[in-house]
């Protein structure tokens, strides 16, 4: 896999942010601020999935870093996006170590994340889900889940470029990756819930 | 992996793109965009978009954008970036191989070379491994004990190569007067018993391959031996040339011959040697 022959996951905007960031490292300002609308959204959710309220502070440094290196960037929209990802990633694990990393959801919360949220109900699919929970059941997962999913779905990154931002090899973020949803698929009562009786509290993740 | 169809239909989500493969996250798109539409928002603080702009401006300035890409900063798609990485790969590769198919040539060469000068070929007279012993024939016979230029006491492995050059140079006059063959001939009893005892002797080896590996090298049987070429045969795998060899050679020359010798080209081969001298019996 990934022996170059993976064709990159494109998003919907990839073409206009590498067109965007080709201006904005020529001087265009204006095209700056247009990469900034398309990366942020992306960016911003996966800080929160890793550290929480702080994320648009580490988001706000990642871009200091980012407008001062663009021009060293070389690459397309989706390669922007890991690029992007990378830096950020960096200054939230600078974040996390000036903070002496919070220690993760306590045992009360993982008993409250088992329990089926407002939204979730037993026979129907959910329908939507909360900023709110969707972080508290992202946080719930391990590490390395969590960042795979968040790589993957939240800021659309294709399996070599996660695995490149995360250091890893693509394989064992694609396990990551692909755990984590089954885990929250399970604790959203989304496909994969094998068993048809109500959902138990407490139920093992 | 197989095209994915996005199940989110999420204007924000990834186009539906019929070249592409299905993520890992095959499976749950239904996840997958339930986690997108909560976790992915617009930047709804103007002032950090300002701020970064801002930034931008100021690098702009100061020329930081005329800076050089550095290996981190290069994400431009796997096929361009992978093209040079898999030359140089290929490169070293072909580079390795070819060192370590040289360094079989040349222990093939070694040792074959060692072989040669002590037994050359056909009429392997079984000599000692200095060349003009052998052709030399009738002369060195005198010289017995030195000419072999082996210290070494006839052996049973002696013994069983002298009995299959033998076989190779029966008939050829000079080659029974070569010092080993003078040995042989006295151990036989005389020129008409040496079959007698070359078979009764090779008979009682033959077990001997099947006792150690290191013994089976210079006691091949399968053609003689005497054929430095299918010295290989001996001794299988042995990555010894020399042992393989064992062919009609000499049991003078015996180092190159007998496996197990500590001759065999100075190729350490410890475990060999005890089996191979005790495998003869």
């Amino acid at each position: 896999m990934g022996q170059g022959g993976e064709p990159r996951r494109a998003q919907a905007y990839d073409g206009e942010l590498g067109a965007a960031v080709a201006r904005a490292q020529d001087g265009d300002e204006s095209a700056f601020a247009v990469v900034y609308r398309i990366v942020q959204p992306g960016l911003l959710g996966y800080l929160r999935g890793i550290v929480g309220d702080d994320a648009e502070d580490v988001a706000s440094d990642a871009w200091l870093e980012i407008a001062r290196d663009l021009g060293r960037f070389k690459g397309d929209g989706a390669g922007f996006r890991g690029w992007t990802a990378t830096i950020a990633r960096h200054r939230a694990l600078d974040h996390l170590r000036r903070l002496r990393v919070r220690p993760r959801a306590s045992a009360l919360e993982q008993d409250v994340l088992d329990l089926p949220g407002p939204h979730d109900t037993h026979d129907q699919v959910v329908e939507s889900l909360s900023t709110e929970r969707a972080l508290d059941l992202v946080r719930g997962l391990p590490p390395d889940q969590a960042e795979a999913v968040l790589l993957r779905v939240v800021v659309g990154l294709d399996g070599p470029a996660a695995a490149r931002v995360l250091g890893k090899r693509p394989g064992a973020v694609r396990t990551a990756a692909h755990r984590g949803l089954k885990r929250l698929a399970r604790q959203l009562g989304v496909e994969g819930v094998t068993d048809d009786g109500p959902r138990t509290l407490g139920e093992s993740k | 992996m197989g095209e994915r169809t996005s199940g989110g239909g999420d204007a924000h989500r990834r186009h539906a793109h019929p070249a592409r493969c299905a993520p890992d996250t095959d499976g749950h798109p239904q996840v997958e965009a339930l986690l997108t539409r909560a976790l992915r928002h617009p930047d709804v603080a103007p002032e950090r978009e300002r701020q970064a702009v801002a930034a931008f401006r100021a690098a702009r300035e100061a020329g930081a954008h005329r800076a050089r890409t550095r290996r981190r900063d290069d994400w431009r798609p796997r096929a361009q970036r992978h093209t040079v990485r898999s030359l140089r790969a290929t490169l070293s590769v072909v580079l390795a191989s070819l060192a370590l198919g040289g360094v079989a040539v040349a222990a093939i060469g070694s040792s074959g070379s060692s072989q040669g000068s002590a037994d050359d070929g056909a009429p392997r007279t079984p000599s000692a491994s200095a060349p003009d012993d052998r052709r030399a024939g009738p002369a060195p016979t005198v010289t017995s004990g030195t000419s072999a230029g082996q210290d070494r006491p006839p052996s049973a492995q002696d013994t069983e190569a002298q009995c299959r050059a033998y076989d190779q140079v029966a008939g050829r006059g000079k080659a029974l007067d070569a010092t080993a063959w003078q040995r042989l001939l006295a151990a036989a009893g005389g020129e008409e018993n040496v079959t007698a005892y070359c078979a009764a002797h090779t008979a009682s080896a033959t077990p001997a391959p099947e006792n150690s590996r290191g013994g089976g090298g210079g006691q091949d049987k399968s053609g003689e031996g005497a054929d430095p070429a299918a010295g290989t045969t001996g001794d299988a795998g042995n990555g010894n040339a020399g042992n393989t060899e064992g062919g009609g050679d000499t049991g003078a020359a015996g180092d190159t011959a007998t496996v197990g010798s500590t001759g065999n080209n100075g190729r350490p081969e410890p475990e060999k040697t005890p089996d191979a001298k005790g495998g003869e019996q």
